[in-house]
């Protein structure tokens, strides 16, 4: 299956930002492992299906078509199976509700994808290098 | 204490029923005690008049006249007791009616030497009667010790004028004398005919001897003796007295009742009356409080039923059972409580309904925003992402013209992004709620002015901020710093290019508000157009003269005014500029 050794999982219904992103990343060298949901839905059926594979890393945008962010954070994270993945919320949303529910919900971290380039590029990586290189996730 | 009918009305009855039982027992105790009086006085009279018959005595004085006509008598007298001494003797006993020893007879000759006597009253000689002529006289009455005696005395024959001239002696004098008889059984008998309490006193008119029947007493004073009205005085008690002259003798008698006998059916009166009165005044209060409580007990369920109106309970209704006036009202009031809460029910509904479409109004904003946020911020991040890809990527195939045309989209992107930002910060303003505490404005000012000195990059000259003691202010911390934030933001950006720039923050007072100015020496603005500065996105500069989005001043008026202050501006082109806002103060 494709999913085979995912390392970050990317939920991101937006073409763009989803290029954007796998660019950030892979002129880090980090978009080898790469596999990309484009709704919420798809993210939970990744999930769902046998063979499960646990990426190190979900990065989770919040408005999603059919099973919007929160509720994928949601079930992620009140599932036993799957409570112990880091979850990284990027969005482009910087109302405080919103935050406030993330963290709720269990969100590891949150970070409002930046409008300009350069400073957009320079946060993807950042939490590409972080969270697959830095952190222990339990095995 | 509240004032209440139904308190004083009773009241006022009660005082009216207890003025009415005073007069009426007044009024009636002075007519019961005239009645009183009266009556008595005409016993008195009465008495009086009974006795002065009685002692007029007319047979005594008649047969004494006779006596002195008497033949034998007149024969003897003429002789100067010489003849006929048995002859008269015998006259003189046939006519001594009594034997009790209590009376005694006598014939004197003018001189009033004693010639013959009869009966056993004897008193020795000196009892001398002036005698009347025609008919026989009353002397007045007199005492030897206890013993109370008077003469009556007729002349036979001869004159007073012959004796006198000590010519033949032809006539003498007729006396008889008798003793009173004073005993307390006379006494009681006497007052028993009178019913009675009532004393009869007998006496000279002139003075002492007096008596009661029963004992020897001094003369009544005089000024009861004189009057031939009733009159008071005092033997031993209070007494009302009445006179009367014995006609024809030198006597008077005196009937008289104690004071406090006459006064008795008038303290009856009022001793039977006082409790009745007082019954009825109870009664009559009583009546009256349970009378006013019936007519006040629906008034104040009425009064009672408004203030639970008042006081927000709408269901309250009162009783309206009676058929009068009150029953009425209270039918009006409940009608009226019907309506108001009708009223009230529909301006709930309204406010209910108002508030739902405020609040779907409200939430649709939100959406609105959030959509601003996430929905336009993604494609803007394309367009800048990828401009940005095309430079570093393909930078080889564009020519200079191509490369500066991608810096402007590249520059307009980060600008509307920035736009993005202020809009959403100052939507979000009207929506959050104000944490108010006091404010140090000075302290304050102090830090965003500090700040702005460390980050205050690409400046020509000098500048300084000068910082007055400022009065403490009542709001949100945080949205006041940004109000500060802001204000000095915008006097330092329009400074920048001054050889020396000055920013002065400071307070005055006006009309008891503190009014505080954040004044700057920079750019200034053309006053004309003062009233548009605090629009969102209203500029009176060109991006180029200087940066910014042109919210920071709508944020700085929407902060002041949700705090309830004022703010304005003064200013005139490269003059300087000067902010004012107003904040409710510390104590409010």
């Amino acid at each position: 299956m494709q999913s085979h050794g995912v390392e970050i999982l990317l939920v991101e219904d937006n073409a763009n930002d989803a290029e954007l992103t796998l660019r950030a990343l892979k002129q880090r060298n980090l978009a080898n492992q790469v596999f990309v949901c484009h709704d919420g839905a798809e993210a939970l059926d990744f999930f769902s299906s046998g063979a499960s594979p646990v990426p190190k890393v979900v990065l989770l945008d919040l408005k999603l078509p059919k099973v919007d962010g929160l509720e994928v954070l949601r079930r992620l994270k009140g599932d036993a199976r799957t409570k112990a993945i880091p979850i990284v919320v990027l969005t482009s949303s910087r109302e405080e509700p919103d935050i406030e529910r993330a963290y709720e919900l269990g969100a590891n971290s949150y970070i409002v994808k930046p409008v300009d380039f350069e400073a957009f590029a320079r946060a993807v990586s950042d939490v590409g290098l972080y969270w697959l290189l830095l952190n222990h996730p339990p095995q | 204490m509240m004032r209440s009918i139904q308190r004083t009305f009773p009241l006022f009855v009660t005082a009216l029923l207890l003025a009415v039982a005073i007069v009426q027992l007044t009024v009636g105790y002075g007519e019961v005690r005239r009645a009183s009086r009266s009556v008595a006085d005409t016993r008195l009279r009465f008495v009086d008049s009974v006795l002065v018959d009685l002692f007029r005595s007319g047979p005594q004085r008649a047969r004494i006249t006779a006596l002195a006509k008497d033949s034998a008598v007149v024969a003897f007298l003429r002789s100067g007791g010489q003849r006929g001494r048995a002859q008269a003797l015998d006259a003189l006993r046939r006519n001594t009616l009594d034997t009790a020893s209590n009376v005694r007879l006598e014939l004197r000759d003018f001189s009033g030497r004693l010639l013959l006597s009869t009966g056993r009253f004897a008193l020795g000689d000196s009892v001398l009667v002036s005698p009347g002529t025609d008919s026989a006289r009353f002397g007045p009455l007199q005492r030897r010790d206890t013993v109370l005696f008077f003469g009556i005395a007729a002349a036979t024959g001869g004159t007073e004028q012959a004796a006198g001239n000590g010519t033949e002696l032809s006539g003498g004098i007729v006396q008889q004398v008798a003793r009173l008889q004073l005993n307390d059984r006379t006494r009681r008998q006497l007052t028993g005919l009178s019913g009675g309490d009532m004393a009869f006193l007998f006496g000279n008119a002139a003075g002492d001897p007096w008596t009661d029947f029963g004992s020897i007493l001094s003369a009544p004073p005089a000024n009861v003796r004189n009057s031939p009205r009733p009159t008071r005085y005092e033997r031993g008690e209070t007494k009302r007295a009445i006179a009367m002259a014995v006609p024809g003798t030198p006597w008077m008698v005196v009937t008289e009742l104690p004071s406090r006998l006459i006064v008795a059916p008038a303290q009856g009166y009022l001793l039977n009356m006082a409790p009745l009165a007082a019954l009825i005044v109870i009664f009559g209060a009583l009546a009256a409080w349970w009378g006013s409580r019936r007519l006040t007990a629906p008034l104040v369920g009425v009064t009672r039923g408004a203030e639970a109106i008042a006081s927000g309970d709408l269901t309250h209704r009162v009783p309206a059972g009676r058929d009068d006036e009150l029953g009425r009202l209270a039918r009006s009031f409940n009608t009226m409580a019907d309506q108001v809460s009708r009223s009230h029910h529909h301006l709930e509904t309204q406010v209910a309904q108002r508030t739902k479409a405020l609040e779907g109004t409200n939430a649709e904003l939100e959406s609105f925003s959030y959509s601003v946020s996430h929905d336009l911020r993604a494609p803007l991040r394309a367009i800048h992402g990828f401009s940005r890809i095309l430079l570093e990527d393909h930078n080889a195939k564009l020519d200079p013209e191509a490369q500066r045309l991608l810096g402007v989209i590249d520059q307009n992107t980060r600008r509307m992004g920035q736009l993005i930002d202020d809009l959403l910060a100052f939507s979000r303003l009207g929506r959050t709620d104000l944490s108010t505490g006091p404010v140090d404005m000075k302290e304050l000012a102090q830090t965003v002015a500090d700040e702005i000195q460390r980050t205050d990059n690409g400046r020509q000259g000098s500048l300084e901020i000068r910082i007055d003691p400022l009065p403490p202010a009542r709001g949100d911390r945080g949205l006041l710093r940004q109000v500060m934030a802001n204000l000095l933001q915008n006097a330092a950006k329009f400074t920048r290019d001054r050889p020396s720039a000055r920013i002065e923050v400071g307070s005055r007072a006006d009309s008891g508000q503190t009014v505080y100015f954040v004044k700057d020496n920079g750019a200034g603005f053309d006053a004309r157009y003062a009233d548009k500065l605090f629009g969102v996105f209203q500029r009176l500069h060109s991006t180029e003269q200087f940066d910014g989005t042109g919210v920071g001043l709508a944020i700085v008026k929407r902060i002041v005014q949700r705090h309830g202050g004022r703010v304005w501006a003064e200013g005139a082109v490269n003059q300087g500029a000067t902010f004012f806002f107003t904040l409710p103060g510390e104590e409010r």
